[in-house]
């Protein structure tokens, strides 16, 4: 899969790759049983500190998201893809209402972050 | 593109002299097991066993002329073959060091197992009397397969040829802020070239235990590694350019981004394109590592060079490759 981090934005380094393994496994781009880079190897090309992976990684396996076995790195865990279901029927439904009001995607993701500051 | 340049004319340079160089050898390697063969010529029963049965005795006879003249003959037509396809399709290195290798271990398997037979027969007035032939069998394969390995490895890799035009303007890319950095991960697994080399492997055992040949399992032991180092790749895409390495560390391959003209995806069929599965060489001089049917990432290279490896999302690999190529320009 693609990781992309960019120092610039306000989202800390660490909670960029959270999000981006979290948004892969909803959409599917990631499957079970499949294996994340190892940490090294990504903080290498990502030009990060291979704490900064780690972290993330414990962080995704706290959240049940990914195992981490020791000589086997970091597995997608089994889970049931209806987790997801509602979440993603949920979002076509505020994008199709977004789109009705003509609000902007930018707009919209402001509404939606703010309600979850809220 | 890069015709008539420097590089390219000592490009083509390497491809004759490594061609060139395979080919000499293969033929002299052949024409040698021919004269020592000739050399026992008096210790030979007339005609020689030429062929072997299941149960380990000889069962076809030739002529001593006769069986040399064979086996130089389809010998010398699969040096002069694999000479060719390494004169004109070895542009990258890997095809290079692939073509060579297969020509000096033909002839050598050809011409060991040839003196192999022969040499089982020394001293037999009539050649119904010859022993079983395992013990050459398994000579020749491993004795060939060292130095050809080692050609391989021997050869030198191609010098660094950057390109002097921009990423393909068609080519897909990813959109990266101005300082995101990106990296693209994915995995190749085990496809149908493994199952049947893992048949291979389990017929040889068997054959070995009913035959009692055991240097059968030194080959069953040699296919276990090439099958371990072909089992399952990673491909990486990221500021350093594509990394294509086996899980067992071994072999690799890197495509640094000042050498990519384009990447894409392909649909890949390997027995058509490749002949096989694994890491092999295509139609043309492609390199290809290719374990199953279906999507693969194609990189277009400098020097006519090209890579094909099956993997999946390969279309957000190439995306991301055009794209850090683009920006690896910009900043030169």
């Amino acid at each position: 899969m693609l990781f992309r981090i960019d120092p610039s934005l306000d989202e800390t380094l660490f909670a960029q790759l959270v999000t981006q393994v979290r948004l892969a496994v909803a959409q599917g781009v990631l499957q079970p049983g499949e294996r994340l880079p190892a940490a090294r190897e990504l903080a290498a090309s990502l030009d990060l500190n291979v704490h900064t992976v780690l972290r993330a990684y414990q962080l995704l396996r706290d959240d049940g998201l990914i195992e981490l076995r020791r000589g086997r790195g970091a597995i997608v865990t089994a889970r049931p893809a209806a987790d997801h279901a509602k979440l993603l029927a949920a979002i076509d439904e505020v994008v199709r209402e977004a789109r009705a009001l003509r609000f902007s995607p930018e707009a919209t993701a402001t509404l939606l972050k703010e309600a979850f500051s809220s | 593109m890069t015709t008539g340049t420097e590089p390219a004319r000592a490009q083509r340079q390497r491809m004759r002299l490594v061609g060139l160089a395979v080919t000499t050898c293969g033929l002299a390697i052949l024409a040698l097991a021919a004269a020592v063969a000739l050399s026992w010529r008096g210790d030979l029963p007339d005609p020689v066993a030429t062929h072997w049965g299941a149960q380990g005795s000889p069962d076809g006879f030739m002529s001593l002329g006769a069986f040399l003249w064979a086996g130089f003959g389809s010998g010398a037509l699969l040096v002069l073959g694999f000479g060719a396809v390494t004169t004109l399709w070895g542009q990258s290195a890997a095809s290079r060091r692939i073509g060579a290798g297969t020509t000096i271990w033909l002839a050598l398997f050809l011409a060991l197992l040839q003196l192999g037979t022969l040499h089982v027969q020394l001293g037999l007035a009539d050649a119904r009397e010859a022993g079983g032939i395992g013990g050459a069998l398994t000579l020749a394969t491993v004795a060939s397969l060292v130095p050809a390995v080692l050609v391989g490895l021997l050869l030198p890799g191609d010098p660094p040829q950057p390109a002097d035009a921009p990423v393909s303007p068609e080519a897909s890319r990813v959109p990266l802020a101005p300082n995101e950095r990106a990296v693209w991960i994915g995995h190749t697994g085990a496809g149908p070239g493994i199952a049947l080399g893992a048949v291979a492997i389990v017929v040889l055992v068997a054959l070995a235990v009913v035959s009692g040949v055991w240097g059968l399992l030194i080959v069953a032991a040699l296919l276990v590694g090439v099958f371990v180092a072909m089992f399952a790749f990673t491909v990486r895409v990221d500021e350093t350019g594509l990394l294509v390495r086996s899980s067992a560390g071994w072999p690799r391959t890197h495509v640094p981004l000042d050498e990519v003209l384009r990447a894409s995806v392909v649909q890949v069929h390997p027995l058509r394109e490749f002949g096989g599965w694994g890491w092999r060489v295509g139609r043309g001089g492609r390199v290809g590592i290719v374990l199953r049917a279906g999507e693969g990432l194609l990189v277009e290279r400098t020097g006519g060079r090209s890579i094909v490896v099956t993997v999946a999302d390969a279309g957000t690999a190439a995306a991301l490759l055009n794209t850090l190529a683009d920006r690896h320009r910009r900043t030169l």
